[in-house]
């Protein structure tokens, strides 16, 4: 299934809607998994969410891998 | 008498900013100090869950719920370490083996993180990397709050703010979040 269902955001019109953005923080993609932050940073520790960085350092979880990880095995 | 900053008063917009960080990442300051929590209590512990497993494992009856975790094996839970993390044991020729085990919800998977022979060493082993995990935390955050006070305070330094805001991270928990804000917060990070 290739959509990941919004969180509880009010709209906002500068930014693309959380569906249609290719990457997300950390909170966000927790936040979408309903899970807690640390379980983003475990599964980043363990190489098992592959994530990129902004320029200032900050963690992206791409959208893709989103998808990837709810895939069933 | 001692300020946040430490070496000086905080300015007014300094104020403001460490207001706002904390305003903005309110859920991260209160989830990061209840997981390094949760860690500490499983350091302190290890000795005790494993005796507790193993007394567990070595039971005619197999005793906790049983799980199916994606090596395709039924695993016995034994003691839940965290939200959704069990400790569990299931019956090997000769013995028992331990493994931890994550419950993921939104796929409706049970994943192994540690296993082996010795529950003790499976523990020590988990609590390790949940150690490394909270770095990788620490450290976005670090970079989530620059980048936040360089998007809402363009063009001031607010590297003051910033180390407060990660020692306030880092620090509260292990101070039972006793110290309001604005009270007695020395710079620097660690875990």
């Amino acid at each position: 299934m290739e959509t990941i269902p919004k969180n509880n955001e009010q709209p906002n019109p500068t930014q693309p809607a959380p569906a249609d953005r290719l990457a997300y923080s950390v909170q966000e993609a927790a936040d979408l998994l309903g899970v807690n932050y640390f379980s983003i940073y475990r599964l980043i520790q363990r190489g098992k969410l592959k994530v990129c960085r902004a320029l200032r350092g900050k963690l992206l979880v791409p959208r893709s891998e989103l998808l990837k990880l709810l895939e069933p095995k | 008498m001692s300020t946040r900053f430490d070496d000086r008063r905080p300015t007014e917009l300094e104020d403001k900013a460490h207001a706002e960080a904390v305003r903005h990442f309110a859920e991260q300051l209160r989830q990061f100090p209840a997981s390094r929590s949760a860690i500490d209590r499983l350091e302190r512990d290890i000795a005790k869950i494993g005796l507790a497993a193993n007394m567990a494992a070595s039971k005619p009856t197999r005793t906790g719920s049983v799980i199916q975790a994606d090596d395709g094996a039924d695993w016995h839970k034994s003691v839940e370490l965290m939200e959704n993390i069990f400790l569990c044991h299931r019956p090997i020729t000769g013995g028992a083996e331990y493994a931890v085990v994550e419950h993921f919800p939104a796929r409706g998977t049970n994943e192994i993180w540690n296993r082996g022979g010795n529950a003790a060493e499976v523990l020590r082993m988990f609590a390790q990397e949940q150690r490394q995990a909270l770095l990788v935390w620490t450290e976005d955050m670090s970079a989530q709050v620059k980048e936040f006070l360089a998007e809402k305070f363009p063009g001031q330094d607010m590297s003051r703010v910033a180390d407060s805001f990660m020692h306030r991270l880092t620090r509260a928990g292990s101070q039972q979040q006793s110290q309001s804000d604005g009270q007695k917060h020395s710079r620097g990070v660690s875990i």
